[in-house]
């Protein structure tokens, strides 16, 4: 790199990202002090692989479908996506992995890119619903770079069928104003859903976690199939939901007008609530719950996969990474970009809570998702 | 008495009202009211997703309006004093169409058609090279065929109350049969043909439920909203709400204007 | 030339013919045979023949429970709202205003139903009306995914369609039986009761009937005012489609739902037939 593109220094850096948290610069004038946004454009200089002139985007199409989770992207990256490769990139929402799976087993999703968590590739794989990624087209992806525990899920008997996108936890965010400081544990998650919270409380709509915490709640694996483990699961769901507020996966809205004041809730959103409104924080359940990992896929049956190729590349790219977990605060598993980030968020306990913390969780197994009894229990619950 | 009536128009325009209120907040989220901005309506005019997914509602919503009106009137035409087995079976398959709901339609759709896709797509890309799917082929298909049965029943409804004493008499006059339904039928039955494609249209631009499933990877605004709610709602998204509603209000007015000189039968 | 006229109307029907084999006929056939299925164990349909998914069918009894209660509810809701709307529409309007006044009725419903019911969820959330009831000393209730907001929903979305078939029997009401009831000395309600309100029977049925119908297969309204505590067979189906991906005991639950629908329609059609609605009626939707 030259001189001119010379990342600031680290406390410039911090101020700027301050200043952009309380919202007095805007992002593209954070980005441009940063030099977040030119080494972009250096990289794509350098790199023209990365960045298909005029004549090369012709090959890629005019356009590619990503299939993703809810406030999980910068948005200003899609936009240099289409000025840089010429492809606009179309953004649909999902709620849970099954109903990804579901949508994808129905077939004509016409997705190119969509995001997996580690335990559904798998199932993925023996659907015969992904194809083994031509790591050739993906020149971002350096796997030295990663740390395995987010990485390797993606790897099925040798093959890589998907590469790492971030990682994070299933906690509780809780709204301290109302409910009087930390909630930090699955044990005053449901039983204040039924006393001091009644009414105020959300759950995933989401068999895997809504499942897996009433699971954890009663000292049992997040990832019980067990028929007697489950029953107590269901008993303890049925009875909490005459005082839940909703079931629901998008719980920041409600998050954010008070309507509700305790959720289960991903890092990222944790983080978002917390940076604009810092009464909600986010803690982790004591008795254990979930940790995993997200990643890139590719459909068989993707329309446009060039496209696919170059634009999982474009966001494995570390500047468009790090400008990625600004906007979006999850971590990432990624030495190179976590080298470009703001120690501020290296250090936000948010994002890395403490290893005695991290220590209960567990990593959903493939199992967890597909299980025909969790499924129908999820659905008993929801039309109890 | 009145002021009932205008209780109720309060309660029917109160919601709306809010989302054109909010359409001009200028914080970033739509249930609060921060200063005033007309930016959201050309951030939604300048969205491609937006713009796009309006125009995929559009194209469906006329070609499978216009399909389902013609093969509706088709089929109207055809059943005025039918009588017989073939009447009562096509009598029954209007009254299941409208009858079953939305969801069910597509959901039978989506998995019937992934059945029959997933049989024949082996074959089809061996010899064209490419598969089968979802898209606007189904969706202009689903919504017809749904929107076709409102049709039958204004138009059929329309034939059975005119004089037909009028079609026998211009049958005896010697006109040819194509030359009495352009003559005499058409222009009876036309603003009952003209309420049966505004109403197929309104119906296949509003419909969420049936597009949620056979649409495949094509967006149309109901669904764009849908997803945009999901994401969390800007007054971006009350902007796009307000235009639609202005657009189908002067729609509205137009289509009030071009049936005035026939207002007594305008009413289906 | 009955030869000829029978080739012609196989010809006109031809194409609605086709198009209600492929996309309506076929599709149904399929849901009833997938019932008699089993779940793939991934997911999706696994051939079978067994009635074990008719046998589950008590799972999703509140769902039925909820439909079959708020359907009826809410088509009652509409129709003591419509009525009087609707007959003050007809009678008490002067002719001046009548169109004017119906088609705003009307525009609401022309717009997209999703950001309609989406605006309710400010309404009836904690910074809507429940903020305006605590300023006046009514504290604490909450209206937000309860069953009450998608009562709310159902009534606010469907109105027009109640509003319109009455008005049509209204207006048709000849308004000199009125005034001769009323010459003989009639009190008012006598007269509502013996001749308005029996003549405008046919409107309040068919508009029933459409109501009851839509409710009866809705999902968006409790999916979006309900908060995923309100749930009907509709959002029980989406769920088996598109989260348990249980094909098999999705298309049980359709053709159970189906079933329901077609005793209700019925015997709707017996009653509209004793109050001799015409075909005219059953059109205006």
């Amino acid at each position: 790199m030259t001189d001119k593109t010379k990342p600031i220094t680290r406390q410039k850096f911090i101020e700027e990202l301050r200043r952009y948290e309380k919202g007095s610069i805007s992002r593209r004038h954070f980005l441009e002090a940063t030099g977040l946004g030119t080494a972009m454009m250096v990289m794509g200089g350098a790199m023209p692989g990365l960045m298909p002139g005029r004549a090369h985007a012709q090959d890629l199409g005019d356009r590619v479908v990503l299939a993703t989770w809810p406030n999980y992207h910068d948005a200003a990256n899609f936009d240099r996506f289409k000025d840089e490769a010429g492809v606009l990139t179309q953004v649909n929402v999902f709620g849970s992995n099954e109903e990804m799976l579901a949508k994808l087993q129905a077939g004509g999703s016409g997705w190119d890119v969509f995001v997996p968590t580690n335990y559904a590739i798998s199932t993925y794989v023996e659907a015969d619903l992904i194809e083994p990624l031509d790591l050739s087209k993906l020149s971002n992806y350096d796997p030295a770079a990663f740390d395995q525990r987010f990485a390797d899920a993606g790897t099925i008997n040798g093959t890589v069928y998907a590469v790492p996108k971030n990682w994070g936890t299933t906690g509780i965010a809780f709204n301290s104003n109302k409910t009087g400081g930390i909630v930090d544990s699955w044990k005053t998650f449901f039983d204040g859903a039924r006393d001091q919270f009644d009414g105020r409380v959300m759950v995933h709509d989401y068999q895997l976690t809504t499942i897996g915490n009433a699971l954890v709640y009663f000292g049992h694996s997040f990832n019980s199939v067990d028929p007697a483990e489950l029953a107590d699961a269901e008993k303890l769901l049925i009875d909490v939901k005459p005082h839940l507020f909703a079931i629901s996966s998008d719980y920041q809205p409600s998050m954010r007008n008070g309507d509700a004041w305790l959720t289960m809730c991903w890092t990222g959103d944790g983080k978002q609530m917390n940076s604009d409104m810092p009464e909600i924080g986010f803690a982790l359940g004591r008795e254990g719950g979930e940790i995993w990992s997200d990643y890139y896929a590719i459909p068989k049956s993707a329309p446009h996969r060039e496209a696919a190729y170059a634009l999982v590349n474009y966001l494995l790219a570390p500047e468009v990474n790090a400008r990625e977990a600004l906007a979006h605060g999850y971590p990432v598993a990624d030495a190179r970009t976590n080298a470009l980030l703001p120690e501020a968020l290296l250090k936000d306990p948010i994002l890395y809570p403490a290893a005695e913390l991290l220590s209960p969780l567990e990593f959903g197994a493939a199992v967890t998702l597909t299980d025909p009894n969790r499924a129908e229990l999820m659905a008993r619950f929801k039309s109890a | 008495m009145r002021l009932y009536a205008v209780t109720v128009y309060a309660f029917l325009y109160l919601p709306i009202a809010i989302i054109a209120l909010f359409s001009f907040s200028a914080g970033r989220s739509a249930s609060s009211m921060d200063g005033f901005t007309t930016a959201w309506y050309a951030r939604a005019l300048s969205n491609p997703f937006v713009m796009e997914s309006l125009w995929t509602s559009l194209r469906v919503a006329l070609l499978s309006a216009i399909l389902a009106t013609v093969s509706g009137t088709m089929a109207a035409l055809a059943l005025t004093g039918m009588k017989g087995r073939l009447r009562a079976l096509f009598d029954g398959l209007v009254m299941i169409a409208v009858m079953i709901p939305g969801v069910v339609i597509g959901i039978a759709a989506l998995i019937a058609l992934m059945t029959v896709f997933g049989a024949v797509n082996p074959w089809i890309e061996l010899i064209l090279g490419r598969q089968l799917s979802m898209g606007l082929g189904s969706l202009i298909g689903l919504h017809g065929m749904f929107t076709m049965s409102l049709v039958v029943l204004i138009v059929r409804g329309r034939m059975e109350t005119f004089d037909r004493a009028q079609i026998e008499a211009s049958n005896d006059l010697g006109a040819d049969p194509f030359g009495t339904f352009r003559q005499v039928t058409l222009p009876q039955i036309a603003p009952a043909i003209l309420a049966g494609f505004l109403l197929a249209f309104t119906f296949s631009f509003d419909d969420f439920i049936m597009a949620f499933f056979v649409a495949g990877s094509e967006t149309t605004l109901p669904i764009y909203i849908f997803s945009s709610i999901r994401r969390g709602v800007t007054p971006e998204i009350n902007a796009i709400g307000t235009m639609v509603m202005v657009a189908s209000l002067i729609l509205l007015m137009i289509a009030q204007i071009l049936l005035r000189p026939d207002k007594s039968r305008a009413e289906g | 030339m009955a030869m000829t006229q029978s080739r012609a109307r196989a010809l006109l029907l031809a194409p609605a013919g086709l198009w209600y084999v492929t996309l309506l006929v076929f599709p149904l056939a399929v849901v009833l045979i997938f019932s008699f299925g089993e779940r793939n164990p991934i997911g999706g349909y696994a051939p079978g023949f067994t009635l074990e998914q008719y046998a589950n069918l008590p799972s999703r009894f509140a769902a039925f429970r909820n439909t079959l209660t708020l359907a009826p509810l809410g088509t009652l809701a509409a129709l003591i709202i419509a009525y009087p709307l609707a007959y003050y529409l007809a009678l008490r309007v002067s002719p001046r205003w009548k169109t004017t006044l119906l088609i705003l009725v009307i525009v609401p419903f022309w717009t997209s139903i999703l950001i309609r019911s989406y605006a309710w969820i400010y309404l009836l959330g904690g910074n809507g009306i429940p903020a305006l009831l605590e300023a006046l000393g009514i504290d604490s209730i909450r209206l937000i995914n309860t069953p009450f907001a998608v009562l709310v929903g159902i009534v606010y979305g469907y109105l027009p369609l109640m509003v319109f078939p009455i008005y049509v029997a209204l207006d048709k009401l000849d308004k000199s039986l009125l005034d001769a009831a009323s010459d003989l000395g009639t009190p008012p309600w006598r007269s509502f009761v013996q001749i308005t309100l029996p003549l405008s029977m046919p409107g309040v049925l068919t508009g029933s009937m459409l109501v009851f119908i839509l409710l009866t297969g809705e999902f968006l309204i409790p999916a979006i005012l309900g908060g995923g505590k309100v749930f009907f067979v509709g959002n029980a189906l989406v769920d088996l489609f598109l989260q348990s991906r249980n094909w098999a005991f999705g298309s049980a639950v359709a053709v159970a739902l189906i079933v329901i629908m077609l005793i209700v329609v019925a015997l709707y059609a017996r009653a509209i037939r004793r109050f001799g609605a015409s075909r005219d009626d059953v059109g205006i939707m």
